[in-house]
């Protein structure tokens, strides 16, 4: 379409083979500036079926040509289209090598809406250089770069986000600048795809194929026209269109979690979950026997942890004149891991002399057993009309099973309930649980594109999305014995079971227009106006169904030894349950109301987008049945004005200037307002309806240059002012649990500077980044003494400290090495955070720290045929534990071990 | 005759004095006016919301939970019964005033009359508690999530004054005061309660007052049990629990966690006095993360009515009672003005009636009478004064001079 320009160096070598009767071609594709491999490229005859992709190594072969003539097209994102015509002979073998030259940038301001479906224009690099606002993008061409399987691998190499991995699962969640996931969204496609999890909002990043990704990108700074609430940034992974030529793609790897070298995987009966509880079966007034309650999913067993296995594919292709194209991609993950975790209760030590400081009054280990079946299943479809209307429609469908045991074993030791004389002596608790969760995301989304005309655009969408958690029969048996002075133990007494029944789920519709109108002003000048708006409606309930299972006393009253479950004696103490009276029983709503204006104005070398945007929420909860104790409903009402304002400079052709400033907010969850406990595997948190949402000012600085092709270099400055945030509080560590609530305790401020750096040089490519992050807000804590007559007092005292879940110092980088003559590829990836506030607790200088972590991944992949890949991935070499400290005191302490992987990679 | 006549003349005068002062008093007497009570409640069903007075002689049936709520009063005339079904509870925002009397008590049970059946008060925010010469039997049903309820909770900082009264069979802690409130526990009687756990008086988070004169028999956990929070250790828990009789604890939660009859633990302070202790699993235990430095205890009785006690879970576990009295590893020692039996017969309490139960069931029949006989060692053996004035000269909840136990 656009004028070609050949900057191409044509070596065509003939070859003759007699016996064949069709001719065949092959060759590389290369960038003509720095010689580097294309990957991706599409090379294909106009007018046929067919064609060849280059693989990692910039390689294409198409065979069984019919002899004749042909027009040759060479296809890149971002690149000038190559096209020469070719003559073929009967059995002539060709090679053909082509440069590519990357398009050059229009100086020109765009004044009109050209296609409903603008190419990617340019790499990533060219993207971020030219984006409105503070952005960090990752295309799929620098995704192909490298041996990415999902799109958390691939954000690790994103400038300051930080991939969170807590429990030695692939589960993983973006945090920006530091900032945790709460301040942050996670989009698909622009949408917001809920999570089912309570502890976890987002999807897990793990869960989507890089290859179904067209670009990631990540936002910084708001404008207008995006959803306002994200005060560190949005990440946002947007599918690509199905491709002109026939994709597909497939990947599978087993693997070991390094932990069961050392240990054996707890398992127990699934088949013994029943899915549903007495009163699902029966009826709410079903008096439930003892005889209904299954045994077997307590009776924990040692086997061989089973092999790890991952398996994808995608695929994709057009039809109808490239008019209609559809591209499917499924992951699935069948993982086994586990954690060795010491899990502390900790109080102030009131003894004589010890000033108050925290002590361990009880120690606990606990081992989990995790398998994890993930089952994620994105589809994209579209249908070009033609070039000025285009609709979409995406799918993402993930499934998610999880069984998981806990086996806990507990001891104080100090003071407590007696009976320690000293180490090795006291009471124990072994508390062991079993749990199965199935979780459902629906998300789909209708999108529509339409250039009314040249200087008008509409586009629409409509999404539904509908997140579901099943969580049949959670089990949970305590059993306890004393070690006596003399090291003899009495026999295991059983204490009691606990069965609950639990499901959530959570649905939202939206609908959201944006009106475009675009005109130019001179030569060099152009404006861009939107009007936009958003209505969503979103629905949460949550039921839960609790039984009680007591020891039948024994003839004296005493509670009864425990020797196996087969033979344990209970009587059901709450017969029909908890379901008509438990108060965590309860429906929520969400409704928010958008709307924006944003003005783009392009003056020569300065860019201004600015404009506001206003968002309506109403939230609110009812708890059923009503209760007396806790506030049973609430309703939340607030508006939000959130001004934008970005200015870019162009200072040179390859230098920009940028300063932003804008205003976002973060809200409460749903259930976080719901003032009653939602389990959690070691947290349970019990909602505050009077907890406020965050209100934040954010203010940015940036210096770009691109001093040449992949290379970058940003250095940056932000200020936030967060009103409001919402941290966790601790209230109590009983039985295991932590029990935490959501609350506000002041204004934040967060300052923060970024460097970020990426540069090849031949074989090897080098990427880092680096994030300071200060942060401080001062809340009122208990402050005990003792004077010096002898008198102690508790007063309440000012404490500075950081915000909850802000890292100060976060450190990525990465060392790329690619060999084209061997096909080798390998990555290693390094991730620091230094010390993060965990917990806030009640008295002074005893908040709850999570220490400092180095993760270092490695990952590599050799090519063995045209088609076959094999792949090797070690994640968490350094064995680094989550450690969570109060001063020098481990509360907890978490390890995974290494994970292991090998595995290959098919492409057609 | 001279002399006669002064005589008589002495003798009349003597007699006119002494008529004059024989004269009769001046005798006001008042008419007693009936007043009626204010708020009456009328006799029957009872739910939803209620304030009010319940009447002499009347019978209530309380068919879903009560709430008093902040600002009302519940009160009670002597002789009102309440019975309550299905598992309900009584919730008390506001005030709650049952003032039975020795003559015409109390009466609060469940219609089943089985232990655990219904949801006892649940005073978590109350204003103020006054309880006097009543009964409450058969409390500790699951509540909403399916957990045993406690008899009595408190979690707030005012006056529980609970005095005379009787608590049968419930199924968890008893009394449960926490946060700050003013404690006045006077000559009550706890019988047979806690199934297989649960304290007798459990106090926590800066409780302050006097447990005194009460009978605590075959509790599952400890009969009382004093602590701070670990997350709040001040203000501190203290506690004067002098002249309590506690028989036959701590069993039923099974060797692993054995109760005590009283245990002072997690910062608290006690003043531990006057108290007898017999087949308790163990007696008296101070935890060593209490505050030692200031608790203060002896004058206070040990005794075991057997050697040992053979545990029915296992059989080769045979328990030292007596071995139990200042359990190993805790803080507590003997004292010299503590009377310790060393064997069966020595410094036996001479209760007027004891059945001998070591572990029974919850529920038990308490058909003991934890009075004296004459030539116990607890006459006497008190202390009359340990703190703040407070003491007996003799020892247990029923005394000599009469200030104890009236039931």
């Amino acid at each position: 379409m656009i004028g070609r320009n050949y900057l191409f160096i044509l070596f065509i070598f003939f070859a003759s083979m007699a016996s064949a009767q069709t001719a065949s071609l092959k060759g590389q594709v290369t960038d003509a500036q720095t010689k580097e491999p294309l990957t991706g490229a599409f090379v294909h005859f106009d007018g046929k079926n067919g064609g060849s992709v280059t693989d990692a190594f910039g390689r294409y072969s198409i065979s069984g040509i019919a002899p004749g003539s042909y027009k040759l097209k060479v296809k890149y994102v971002g690149f000038t289209e190559y096209e020469e015509k070719v003559t073929f002979t009967a059995g002539q073998a060709a090679t053909l090598n082509v440069s590519l030259s990357e398009k050059t940038e229009s100086l020109k301001a765009v004044k009109v809406y050209g296609s409903a479906n603008p190419e990617s224009e340019a790499s990533s690099r060219k993207s971020e250089k030219n984006a409105d606002n503070i952005t960090n993008i990752l295309s799929a061409q620098a995704m192909q770069r490298s041996p990415d399987i999902n799109a958390a691998n691939a954000l690790q190499r994103v400038s300051a986000i930080t991939i969170q991995r807590n429990s030695g699962s692939d589960e993983a969640y973006a945090i920006i600048r530091g900032l945790e996931p709460r301040y942050n969204n996670t989009l698909v496609n622009g949408v917001k795809v809920t999570s089912p999890d309570p502890v976890s909002r987002f999807i897990s990043l793990s869960i989507v194929p890089s290859d179904l990704l067209d670009r990631v990108e990540v936002s910084k700074t708001l404008t207008p026209e995006m959803e306002g609430d994200a005060i560190g940034g949005t990440v946002n992974l947007v599918f690509k269109d199905a491709p002109e030529y026939e994709y597909f793609k497939a990947n599978g790897s087993i693997g070991y979690s390094g932990i069961f070298f050392n240990r054996k995987f707890d398992d127990f009966n699934r088949g013994a979950v029943q899915t549903q509880s007495p009163a699902d079966r029966f009826g709410a007034s079903y008096k439930a026997p003892p005889g209904y309650f299954s045994r077997a999913n307590l009776d924990f067993t040692k086997k061989n942890a089973p092999v790890t296995s991952l398996f994808g594919f995608t695929y994709g292709r057009r039809f109808f004149n490239n008019k209609l194209g559809f591209i499917i991609a499924d992951s699935y993950q069948n993982q086994y891991y586990g954690t060795n975790s010491q899990f502390n209760n900790a109080q102030l030590d009131t003894r004589p002399g010890k000033g108050f400081q925290p002590v361990i009054s009880d120690v606990a280990n606990r081992t989990y057993s995790t398998q994890q079946l993930n089952n994620g299943l994105s589809g994209h479809l579209d249908y070009k009309f033609d070039e000025k209307n285009k609709i979409s429609l995406d799918n993402v469908f993930l499934y998610t099973h999880l069984a998981q045991t806990r086996l806990s074993i507990d001891t104080s030791i100090l003071g407590g309930n007696g009976g320690r004389v000293g180490p090795g002596t006291g009471t124990v608790f072994n508390d062991n649980r079993s749990t199965i969760q199935n979780q459902f995301v629906e998300n789909l989304k209708l999108t529509g594109k339409h250039v009314i005309a040249n200087h008008f655009q509409f586009d629409w969408a409509g999404v539904y999305s509908n997140a579901t958690q099943k969580s049949p029969d959670r089990a949970d048996i305590s059993i306890n014995h004393l070690i006596n002075p003399d090291f003899s133990s009495t026999p295991n007494f059983f204490d009691n079971i606990s069965r609950i029944w639990q499901r959530n789920s959570d649905k939202d519709l939206s609908a959201i227009a944006n009106l475009g109108y675009k005109t130019g002003l001179g030569e060099k000048s152009s404006l861009e106006i939107k009007v936009g708006g958003l209505y969503r409606h979103s629905t949460r309930f949550n039921t839960q169904n609790e039984y009680t299972l007591r020891p039948t006393a024994t003839a004296n009253g005493v509670k009864r030894p425990f020797t196996d479950i087969y033979n344990a004696d209970w009587i059901v103490y709450d017969v029909t349950g908890s379901l008509a009276s438990d108060k965590a029983n309860y429906t929520a709503y969400e409704n928010i109301t958008a709307g924006y204006g944003e003005v783009k104005l392009t003056l020569d070398k300065l860019d201004i987008v600015g404009g506001i945007r206003t968002e309506g929420t109403v939230q609110g909860y009812d708890t059923h049945p009503v209760v007396l104790d806790v506030r049973s409903n609430a309703k939340k009402t607030y508006t939000d004005l959130l001004p934008s304002l970005q200015l870019k400079y162009k200072l040179t052709d390859n230098s920009n200037v940028r300063a932003s400033y804008f205003k976002s907010i973060s809200r409460p969850a749903l259930f976080e307002l719901v003032p009653t406990p939602t389990l959690g595997q070691a947290t349970d948190v019990t909602g505050n309806p009077l907890v406020q949402h965050t209100v934040a000012d954010n203010y940015d600085l940036r210096y770009e240059l691109y001093p040449g092709k992949e290379e970058q270099l940003f250095v940056g400055g932000f200020y936030k002012n967060i009103i409001n945030p919402i941290e966790f509080a601790l209230n109590d560590l009983s039985g295991g649990q932590l029990n935490t609530s959501p609350q506000n305790f002041g204004t934040a401020k967060v300052a923060g500077a970024e460097i970020v750096y990426s540069r090849y040089f031949g074989n090897i490519g080098v990427s880092g980044n680096y994030t300071y992050t200060y942060s401080n807000i001062k809340t009122t804590k208990i402050y005990t003494s003792t004077d010096a007559s002898g008198v102690t007092t508790s007063v309440p005292k000012l404490q500075d400290r950081p915000l909850q879940g802000q890292t100060g110092d976060v450190v990525n980088l990465s060392l790329l090495y690619k060999n084209d003559k061997q096909k080798v590829f390998a990555q290693l990836a390094y991730t620091y955070t230094s010390k993060t506030l965990a917990l806030v607790y009640s008295n002074y200088g005893y908040d709850y720290y999570q220490q400092p972590q180095s993760f270092l991944a490695l990952s590599g992949e050799k090519q063995v045929s045209k088609h076959f890949t094999l792949t090797a991935k070690v994640n968490n070499l350094l064995n680094t534990p989550t450690t969570i400290k109060i001063n020098n005191l481990v509360q907890s302490k978490d390890v995974y071990n290494a994970s292991f992987n090998v595995g290959f990679r098919y492409s057609l | 005759m001279k002399a006669k006549y002064i005589y008589k003349v002495i003798a009349g005068f003597i007699l006119v004095v002494f008529a004059a002062s024989c004269k009769k008093a001046e005798l006001t007497t008042f008419t007693k006016i009936k007043i009626p009570s204010s708020s009456p409640i009328q006799p029957g069903n009872i739910s939803g919301f209620l304030k009010g007075t319940l009447l002499t002689g009347q019978t209530y049936t309380i068919t879903s939970d009560i709430t008093v709520k902040k600002g009302d009063t519940l009160a009670s005339q002597p002789g009102a019964t309440v019975v309550v079904k299905n598992n309900a509870q009584i919730n008390i925002q506001g005030v709650l005033q049952l003032l039975g009397t020795k003559d015409q008590p109390i009466f609060f049970n469940s219609d089943t009359n089985q232990p655990g059946t219904w949801g006892g008060l649940q005073c978590d925010t109350a204003q103020a508690i006054t309880i006097l010469w009543t009964h409450i039997d058969n409390t500790g049903g699951p509540d909403a999530s399916g957990s045993a309820r406690g008899t009595l909770k408190v979690k707030k900082a005012i006056n529980v004054d609970i005095e005379d009264s009787w608590f049968t069979n419930g199924q968890d802690d008893l009394m449960a005061i926490s946060n700050g409130a003013k404690i006045k526990l006077l000559r009550n009687t706890i019988s047979s309660s806690g199934s297989t756990d649960g304290e007798g008086i459990n106090l926590k988070t800066g409780v302050t007052g006097i447990v005194a004169y009460n009978v605590v028999f075959s509790q599952a956990g400890s009969g009382i049990k004093l602590e701070t929070s670990s997350s709040k250790p001040f203000p501190q828990t203290e506690v004067d629990v002098y002249n309590n009789t506690v028989v036959a604890v701590g069993w039923r939660r099974g060797s692993a966690e054995p109760g005590r009859g009283t245990s002072v633990g997690v910062n608290a302070i006690g003043h531990i006095y006057n108290n007898i202790y017999v087949n308790c699993y163990h007696g008296l235990e101070l935890f060593t993360d209490g505050d030692i430095v200031h608790t203060t205890y002896g004058n206070n009785l040990f005794y075991a009515t057997v050697d040992h006690y053979t545990d029915l879970v296992d059989p080769t576990l045979q328990i030292d009672i007596r071995a139990g009295f200042y359990p190993a590893g805790a803080a507590g020692t003997p004292q010299p003005t503590d009377l310790i039996s060393t064997k069966v017969g020595e410094l036996n309490p001479m209760f007027v009636k004891f059945d001998g139960t070591v572990a029974a069931p919850n529920g038990f029949p308490n058909t003991n009478d934890f009075r004296l006989q004459n030539g116990s060692p607890a006459f006497g053996a008190g202390n009359l004064n340990f703190h703040n004035g407070l003491g007996n000269q003799d020892l247990g909840a029923y005394t000599t001079d009469g200030k104890g136990n009236q039931h």
